[in-house]
């Protein structure tokens, strides 16, 4: 068992230690420093976008549950709810 | 005091408001794919205008009317503004709404209108799909956005008829909002990156 680990120990660092840079990134090469430039703005970019949105919706739904926790609790009337709107059928 | 003890005063049920109606749910996350859609396409055309072999634009090329698209775009974030004071007045019951919504999709309809007029002239002076990276790009980015602004309008014009129809209420008119700022909003970005 000992022996086994050992084993997996010693392939994992001998696969750490063969492995080499793999040239990956297209840009990496580029000659031109405004490529190089703008692939490194676009991945964050690309990085940043999708993370600011599933902040900015957490953020903006928090505030909202808040401020109608606070708001007294109103009735409304079944007619009112009955149709609406094309997204809303069968509310 | 019990949940619906203020609805059973006025014989009916109370009734929690949605934090999120469904329908502006469904149009947030749409719209949210809609811009790592756009961003996508924006990144592409970052790169391959950095990596333009005899600058940007490409030498040879039709100009882009950057003037006259300013206008437009003008023209498109007006309607954005109006719109947003429509649901205003929405909101408050003002008969002021019909004539800001109404508003907000001419001006829009004046976008595609516009758009397609300067498409026409583009490719009279030899900027296709396939005249090159600017005329690939081009058509790509801006048509994509002007499929989008079309849809819009059409939205609109659906929001419009229900408010003709005194049928309008927020739960179809937020949705609708909500792809108009987007539509409005991804434009300069469009606009700085294209023709700037």
């Amino acid at each position: 068992m000992r022996l086994a680990r050992v084993s997996v120990a010693a392939a994992a660092v001998a696969v750490a230690w063969l492995a080499d840079l793999a040239y990956a990134c297209p840009s990496c090469a580029s000659p031109l420093e405004e490529n190089r430039q703008a692939f490194v703005d676009t991945t964050v970019f690309l990085t940043v976008v999708p993370l600011m949105m599933m902040g900015g919706f957490i953020w903006w739904l928090r505030r909202r549950i808040r401020a109608m926790e606070d708001a007294p609790e109103i009735a409304v009337h079944e007619n009112l709810l009955r149709d609406a709107g094309p997204f809303s059928k069968g509310r | 005091m019990p949940d619906d003890a203020l609805g059973r005063a006025f014989g009916v049920p109370a009734r929690r408001e949605p934090v999120l109606p469904n329908g502006v749910l469904g149009m947030l996350i749409f719209v949210a794919t809609e811009v790592m859609f756009f961003s996508g396409l924006i990144s592409a055309f970052v790169i391959g205008k950095s990596n333009a072999v005899g600058g940007w634009p490409p030498p040879g090329q039709p100009r882009l009317p950057v003037e006259e698209t300013a206008l437009n775009t003008a023209a498109l974030l007006a309607s954005g503004v109006a719109l947003y004071f429509a649901n205003r007045a929405f909101k408050n019951g003002s008969p002021n709404t019909k004539r800001l919504l109404l508003l907000a999709i001419a001006l829009g309809g004046f976008f595609v209108v516009f758009q397609g007029a300067e498409w026409v002239a583009l490719i009279g002076e030899g900027l296709t799909l396939t005249s090159g990276q600017l005329g690939g790009f081009f058509y790509l980015l801006v048509g994509t956005h002007a499929v989008h602004v079309a849809a819009g309008f059409i939205i609109l014009l659906y929001t419009y008829s229900k408010l003709s129809h005194d049928d309008l209420d927020r739960f179809t008119f937020w949705p609708a909002q909500v792809f108009w700022y987007f539509v409005v909003g991804v434009w300069p970005i469009l606009y700085w990156q294209v023709y700037l």
